[in-house]
């Protein structure tokens, strides 16, 4: 299966400042995608690049297989919908606004109306349609615009930052919209978010962004300090690091790849704290377990080692990793 | 004082009898200024708007360039126009000058750059969202042009209203160009020149109110078409 975008190399900036600096990135299609990272981290230039609203300065990026052409951007638009985390609408009515795109690609005017009128109500505000643009709320505005993007009949939805503002019967709607985006043929959606449970419990694959780099892992352990020789020295921690990473200012650790036992364990693993139980959870059929030792790690195990282990809530519990585990950004 | 007041009502009085005289003139002024407006309009505004959307070398010269030019003596377009449209001149062979194509050309060439110049500030000066907005929507080239200026358009209609004011009032081209012929070439302010110099100071007047009067209800224009847009 080819994927929906593949990124090999692609780095984007100002003459000062590196935004996104990717060393290779895939997004599978029929996904759903999650983008998380804090703000400044390259969320949004990452996904107007998956827009094709601009093109990075070096690298690649490959859509459904086809490379991108900066020159060529129109063709590649048209295939995905982005709905901006403050979106601007055009003067005049919001039926105005949604047919536009349509009118852009030369649909008729009947064809036009259906497909305004479809997107309208699959939005949920089909009583908007003569409503003037400039007189809606944010919220309104947002719907407006996902109903514009959606009218264009995308296989690709992206979406800035879409639950920020939204209340919750408005989140769990847009939750079902998308899981209904996805379950079609060849459709796929990918959203901006810093809710690390939301986007968990909403994507297929979780990426962090991290100073615009990406990180696989779940954002769980991200500790920021300093490369000191082969130790890594957050300001209460030090972490030893595996032999080939030598700089870096922040480290992620994979919370699936982290042991958790009652003991002290004799094993290859390089890096062993000790540390109290704080919080037990449930998510997405898995346990976490948060553990203080020095810095807060998140541990994510089955329920049957929560059961064979015999964890509960204060009491002491030693956290082990591989050097292997790391990833230094 | 007494001079004043009494020239006043007598300017009155020849604007209100429709003294053929006044009107004459003021159908030359406007025709002149409006055909001006059209010509300098239709390629000012595009051009404008290519400038505006497209990032080349020399953008920022243009700019400045534009700016210069917005400051432009009339004398000045006039002067070197005269020179093209002599007999002796380049252009001399067309045998413009001293026509009212003339005077449409130099006014052309003082109120494109306005035009022009306006055109690049309302669209640079749009929502910086626009233009991503009708990207993603998938705007090609023209589709965007075209909604870019659909959005700006009351500035955009800001800057050709300034032009026509521009146009209707200025007098060293029309004068130099056009040579201030009754009834062919003799525009609004020509005639105040003129009429002044002569000492018939109320026909002067006259015109001047008329003058004012148009450049006051195309603004009253300009504001009611926004206040309905907004």
């Amino acid at each position: 299966m080819t994927a929906l975008y593949k990124l090999d190399l692609v780095r984007y900036g100002y003459t000062k400042k590196t935004v996104l600096d990717i060393t290779q990135l895939e997004i599978q299609e029929n996904s759903i995608t999650a983008l998380l990272g804090s703000n400044g981290a390259g969320k949004s230039t990452l996904l107007n690049l998956f827009a094709f609203l601009d093109s990075p300065q070096q690298g690649v990026i490959t859509f459904k297989g086809e490379k991108v052409n900066a020159d060529e951007l129109l063709s590649f638009r048209r295939q995905v919908g982005l709905v901006a985390q403050k979106p601007y609408l055009l003067q005049g009515t919001v039926f105005d606004n949604i047919a536009l795109g349509l009118k852009f690609r030369a649909i008729s005017t009947e064809m036009v109306k259906k497909r305004v009128v479809d997107a309208l109500e699959m939005v949920g505000i089909a009583a908007f349609a003569e409503r003037a643009a400039n007189e809606l709320s944010g919220g309104e505005a947002q719907k407006v615009a996902l109903a514009r993007a959606l009218a264009l009949q995308p296989t690709v939805l992206l979406l800035d930052e879409p639950f920020s503002h939204l209340d919750q019967a408005s989140i769990d709607e847009l939750d079902r919209l998308i899981n209904y985006f996805v379950s079609r043929e060849g459709h796929s959606v990918i959203f901006t978010t810093h809710d690390r449970l939301h986007a968990s419990a909403l994507a297929d694959e979780v990426m962090g962004l991290v100073s615009g780099q990406v990180v696989y892992a779940p954002l769980l352990n991200l500790f920021r300090g300093q490369v000191a020789g082969e130790i890594f020295k957050t300001e209460k921690i030090s972490i030893n690091l595996p032999a080939d990473i030598r700089s870096g200012k922040q480290i992620a650790i994979d919370p699936s790849e982290i042991v958790l036992s009652k003991q002290s364990l004799t094993s290859s693993m390089r890096n062993s704290y000790q540390g109290r139980i704080v919080m037990i959870a449930e998510e997405k059929g898995r346990v976490r377990v948060t553990i203080e030792a020095g810095e807060r790690f998140h541990v994510q195990i089955t329920h049957q080692s929560l059961n064979e282990l015999g964890l509960s809530l204060g009491e002491a519990a030693w956290v082990n990793f591989k050097s292997t585990a790391l990833r230094v950004l | 004082m007494d001079y004043f007041s009494h020239s006043l009502s007598v300017a009155l009085e020849l604007i209100f009898q429709l003294d053929p005289a006044v009107w004459q003139v003021v159908w030359t002024s406007l025709k002149i200024s409006l055909m001006a407006i059209v010509i300098a309009s239709a390629m000012a505004i595009p051009l404008g708007a290519l400038i505006a959307l497209n990032e080349f070398a020399g953008k920022r010269f243009i700019q400045q360039l534009l700016n210069t030019l917005m400051a432009m003596p009339t004398v000045v377009v006039g002067l070197l126009l005269y020179g093209l449209l002599s007999r002796r001149g380049a252009l001399g062979d067309l045998g413009l000058l001293y026509t009212p194509w003339a005077v449409v050309i130099g006014e052309c060439l003082l109120i494109f750059p306005i035009i022009l110049n306006l055109t690049v500030v309302a669209i640079q000066s749009a929502d910086s969202r626009l233009l991503p907005t009708l990207h993603s929507l998938g705007a090609n080239r023209g589709q965007t042009m075209w909604m870019v200026l659909s959005e700006t358009r009351f500035a955009i209609m800001a800057a050709v209203v300034v032009g026509f004011g521009r146009a209707l009032g200025e007098v060293g081209a029309a004068m130099m160009l056009g040579g201030n012929i009754e009834g062919f070439t003799r525009t609004m302010t020509t005639a105040i020149a003129l009429e002044t110099s002569k000492g018939e100071f109320e026909l002067g007047l006259a015109l001047g109110l008329l003058l004012l009067s148009i450049a006051f209800l195309v603004n009253l224009f300009l504001q009611l078409l926004q206040r309905r847009a907004v």
